[in-house]
């Protein structure tokens, strides 16, 4: 069984007196690089950026940058829900973030971000509370159904991937067309619907329900929002949780070492959804504008 | 199948002889100690270069020159249908190799014994021509990176469909089954660092053909050029000069 490979700070070369500087900065509520522990850094979104997608956009977090891409297909409902499409969530770690991730290098941080984000945005077993949800992918009930692929690929990471990955995807999903579909009434109703793909009308997918992730990462006695990876480096423990436009709680994930009292915890959670309203509307601001960018090139 | 209508223009609207628009950025990975994005038309690559640094693998170090590794991979959204194996297929495998092959050859390695530089390079978008922006992204890494070079390598590829030599293939043109000349040069020291073809072509149409990927390999060394100035100005600000 392999050692789970941790961002240790030696990784990072910080030395003492850089720890305890940092450290240091963040007991007083003055970081590195000069924000409060509850501001994040500055998002800059781009929607529309892979064409061939239904849906895409490239979030920038300070030097965190990652790709989301929505990709349609046409499927066949499970057996188990025939009355929900299907969502599957992939992350991949390019090698051009961190030298560490060639080849199968960053396949055991690729598959935590992506089991995370499943958690935080496909709600439970039975696709309940979902933040994406299946049964507006429903097309002919045991039948036909829409297939979502969310494809995200890290191309730079400077901490925090968790955020900037949700923040991806909430943008990219808005940007998604799924095309109209017909459905033509097969003669033998058997396995078989034949549907016609509309090449001309697309829905806009709703994210109105879609969270966004907040970690928050715990180093000595405070938590601060938005590490940079030399902050990661320091941390304890962190907590990340998916918190919708209702104030809901959609996902829970605790990462690291060391024990959390549970009511650090309930803290952290009530943290959160306070930081996640500025972060959404932050970003519901920065995807609109982004996506009025579109429209006006020519 | 028309590649080249009667009026002389390709599915895209392009004239037989003109390269896609080209778009550089440098610096767009800022952990790495060079970086950067090269689209031609819609194929869109990122490159970063980190080293020279420390060999990872001690029993791969060299005693008189630097040990140079790359690795090219494709993301799941990059093509058409949808790509279920990014890397570490036959494909990915060999176009690592050749972008290895023809960087090593242009870096004084000799300059940097016993240390590791490595060529990372994500294609982010692939219509076409792949091999050449990777290895135009990958040059320009490497100047970012400040790694010593004897000259910039510039790739370009071209084809011959309809009767007429195309330059700068996207993907639609490739797959036509003509035939697919890819070349690499070293433009100050006019010498062919790459070539690769396949499908068949007479002997004569494949001088003509080979000319132009050379010519247009010329186009995006001025291009590259340009851009490396701008950034050298960019740099100059910053540190106050």
């Amino acid at each position: 069984m392999r050692m789970k490979k941790k961002m240790t700070p030696e990784m990072v070369g910080l030395s003492v007196g850089e720890k305890n500087f940092i450290k240091g900065g963040i007991a007083q509520d003055l970081r590195n690089d000069g924000r409060k522990r509850l501001t994040y850094r500055p998002i800059y979104v781009e929607t529309g950026v892979i064409p061939q997608a239904n849906g895409s956009a490239r979030v920038k977090l300070g030097e965190t940058d990652v790709i989301a891409s929505v990709k349609a297909e046409l499927g066949k409902p499970r057996v188990s829900h025939p009355d929900q499409g299907k969502v599957y969530i992939y992350v991949e770690c390019s090698p051009t973030a961190e030298p560490s991730f060639e080849r199968r290098g960053g396949d055991e941080l690729s598959t935590e971000l992506s089991i995370a984000l499943e958690r935080s945005l496909l709600g439970g077993k039975s696709g309940a509370g979902a933040g994406i949800n299946p049964a507006s992918l429903l097309i002919k009930e045991g039948k036909v159904c829409w297939d979502l692929y969310v494809d995200c690929l890290v191309i730079s990471s400077d901490g925090n991937l968790l955020d900037a990955l949700g923040a991806a995807i909430k943008a990219a999903l808005s940007n998604t067309g799924i095309p109209r579909v017909q459905v033509r009434e097969a003669a033998s109703s058997d396995e078989q619907a034949d549907v016609d793909v509309s090449d001309e009308e697309f829905l806009q997918f709703d994210t109105s329900g879609v969270p966004v992730i907040v970690t928050l990462t715990k180093v000595g006695r405070h938590y601060i929002v938005d590490a940079t990876s030399e902050e990661e480096s320091l941390m304890s423990s962190a907590v990340s949780i998916s918190v919708n436009r209702h104030g809901m709680i959609c996902g829970l994930t605790k990462r690291g070492g060391a024990g959390l009292d549970p009511s650090v915890i309930l803290d952290m959670i009530s943290v959160a959804k306070h930081v996640s309203e500025q972060l959404l509307n932050k970003l519901d601001s920065e995807i609109e504008a982004a996506e009025r960018a579109n429209e006006e090139e020519p | 199948m028309e590649y080249v209508n009667p009026e002389g223009l390709r599915l895209d609207g392009r004239r037989p002889m003109e390269m896609r628009q080209l778009r550089a950025e440098i610096g767009v990975v800022s952990r790495a100690d060079g970086s950067a994005s090269f689209e031609m038309g819609n194929t869109k690559v990122i490159a970063a270069v980190y080293g020279p640094r420390e060999v990872q693998n001690r029993s791969q170090q060299m005693n008189d020159q630097a040990l140079v590794r790359c690795e090219y991979s494709m993301a799941n959204f990059s093509t058409g249908d949808r790509r279920r194996k990014t890397k570490g297929d036959r494909r990915s495998t060999e176009i690592s190799l050749v972008i290895r092959q023809t960087m090593e050859a242009c870096i004084l390695t000799n300059l940097m014994p016993r240390s590791q530089i490595d060529i990372y390079v994500q294609v982010l978008q692939a219509d076409g021509g792949t091999r050449s922006a990777c290895i135009n992204a990958a040059t320009l890494a490497l100047a970012d990176a400040g790694i010593p070079m004897r000259d910039l390598v510039t790739s370009c590829s071209a084809g011959y469909l309809n009767s007429t030599p195309l330059l700068d293939l996207n993907y639609l043109e490739d797959s036509a089954g003509g035939a697919d000349v890819t070349v690499g040069i070293l433009p100050k020291l006019d010498k062919v660092t790459l070539l690769q073809m396949d499908a068949k072509l007479p002997m004569d149409i494949f001088e003509n053909v080979m000319q132009l990927a050379v010519e247009g390999c010329k186009a995006v060394d001025s291009y590259i050029r340009e851009i490396l100035l701008e950034n050298t100005k960019t740099l100059e600000i910053h540190r106050g000069v």
